[in-house]
């Protein structure tokens, strides 16, 4: 489904993303994992067309991003890192504007809203204006909103990162829910949440891919151990089969 | 066209709940009526329309305000990182770019019309007595020739909104481009060349809309302001463009 090809990636002479080649298939969620300024954020700006990679090619359903951009963007649900939102709007009407930016037809808009409202469990603050939101309930609406055009494709960028336990659980709710209908690929540092839902976690270090674990191959301790230490600044792995 | 009207209703939504619009709208309002005094004043004894009047004391005033207007289309979208969310979405950067810029339009448009106000206040204010009639097609030809001019004016700051993560910035970058610039040109030909200083007694930007607001039509005026708008939003939406290349 999504193919990730031999990206590599520089802001001026620092390379951020070096050769990093995975794919992504229906129905798996992918972690993306590695310390800080491992180039996590710059790989899934990448996807989701916003940096154009120096070399590499990228490609969802066979549809590359730099041949044919409005139809790979139609394909996919973004969710930046610090998640911006028009503070001003209330909920509903963010992610109504945000449905009839996308091109969804009139008719359609409405249950579009509601249903993702309802999945991301924010029908009861639908009326309260975003900037009344506290962190939590405002990545659920960047999330509402990733999920709202139903993508093939969700790219989350620090999708935990903020939320207490019980919006963790209630985020992986949405994640198992999601991954019904798309390929997930999001980013974090949370190990053990991200053992209960991704399928498959592909480590980042300094641009480079230095480990990639199928959550099946390993029992759970093993694989968090594992992870926490390719997670260590400067550590290289190994690439499972 | 989905997308330029999702995009036009929401900056003008913003725009009405915005401080940098009611403030500036005023400031300029209340700077129009000084000018108009002004002008009236300096040209006691001569023949001059009321709308030619109008006309040059809110020329001058059009790039501040457009700058003010336009300084947050892309720059605040830039510091709260929403570019992101849009230029993810599935919509063309010109869209966007239009859509914006049609926003800014539209308050532009409306504020002219406000400023028609200053005359039926000033006026009477200075008992001062009205020779003949005013005449609603002379002042929809100095609307028409105004509106032009705000609309480079827009474009302009708009695409100068890209380049600036900081607002402030933006605006005084972009009154320098709309404002400074071409008065510097025009005060260093009238210095260098002083011979020529009978033929431009005023600014050109000045004489288009005084011609206009006489009746005194022109094609190329028209083209200029068209093709100077087309380059800005043209050059705005590549920039957006690039914006994909380092983020």
């Amino acid at each position: 489904m999504l193919e990730v090809d031999h990206i590599t990636f520089s802001y001026g002479p620092r390379r951020v993303l070096d050769d990093v080649t995975f794919d992504v298939a229906p129905g798996e969620i992918v972690a993306l994992m590695g310390p800080n300024g491992a180039g996590k954020t710059t790989l899934l700006k990448v996807l989701a067309c916003l940096l154009m990679q120096d070399l590499g090619r990228v490609r969802l359903d066979a549809v590359d991003p730099l041949l044919r951009p409005i139809k790979y963007r139609r394909e996919i649900g973004y969710l930046s890192e610090h998640c911006p939102l028009y503070s001003e709007m209330t909920v509903e009407a963010y992610l109504t504007y945000r449905v009839r930016l996308k091109g969804e037809r009139s008719m359609r808009v409405r249950r579009r809203v509601s249903e993702a409202l309802e999945l991301c469990g924010l029908t009861e603050v639908a009326n309260s204006r975003v900037l009344l939101l506290s962190h939590g309930y405002r990545k659920r609406v960047g999330l509402a909103d990733a999920l709202i055009m139903h993508p093939k494709l969700l790219l989350l960028d620090d999708l935990l990162a903020g939320l207490d336990v019980g919006q963790r659980r209630k985020t992986a709710a949405v994640m198992a829910a999601a991954s019904s209908r798309a390929a997930v690929v999001v980013s974090g540092h949370e190990v053990h949440e991200m053992l209960d839902w991704c399928t498959r976690f592909v480590v980042l270090n300094r641009g480079r891919l230095t480990a990639m674990y199928r959550a099946s191959d390993y029992n759970r301790d093993q694989l968090a151990r594992m992870l926490e230490q390719q997670m260590m600044p400067g550590a290289d792995g190994e690439t499972s089969p | 066209m989905t997308a330029i009207r999702v995009t036009w209703a929401r900056e003008v939504k913003a725009f009405r709940g915005a401080f940098s619009c009611g403030v500036p709208v005023a400031a300029f309002l209340a700077a129009c009526g000084w000018t108009f005094v002004m002008v009236l004043r300096r040209n006691e004894g001569s023949v001059l329309q009321i709308q030619s009047v109008w006309g040059l004391s809110v020329a001058p005033w059009l790039p501040i305000l457009s700058a003010v207007l336009t300084m947050r289309l892309f720059a605040e979208e830039r510091s709260t990182g929403m570019i992101d969310l849009l230029m993810s979405a599935p919509i063309r950067e010109r869209d966007l770019v239009i859509g914006k810029f049609l926003s800014a339009m539209t308050v532009m448009a409306v504020t002219l019309a406000l400023s028609l106000i200053v005359p039926t206040l000033v006026l009477p204010a200075l008992s001062l007595p009205m020779q003949g009639t005013a005449r609603a097609v002379a002042f929809a030809a100095t609307f028409f020739i105004l509106l032009l001019q705000a609309s480079t004016w827009c474009a302009a700051g708009t695409m100068i909104s890209v380049l600036f993560r900081n607002q402030a910035a933006a605006a005084v970058s972009s009154v320098v481009l709309c404002s400074g610039i071409p008065i510097v040109v025009y005060v260093a030909i009238l210095t260098w060349i002083p011979s020529v200083r009978a033929e431009v007694a005023w600014m050109p930007l000045l004489v288009h809309v005084y011609d206009f607001s006489t009746g005194l039509f022109s094609t190329a005026v028209i083209a200029l302001y068209g093709v100077t708008t087309v380059f800005f939003l043209f050059g705005c939406s590549k920039l957006l463009a690039c914006l994909r290349l380092r983020g």
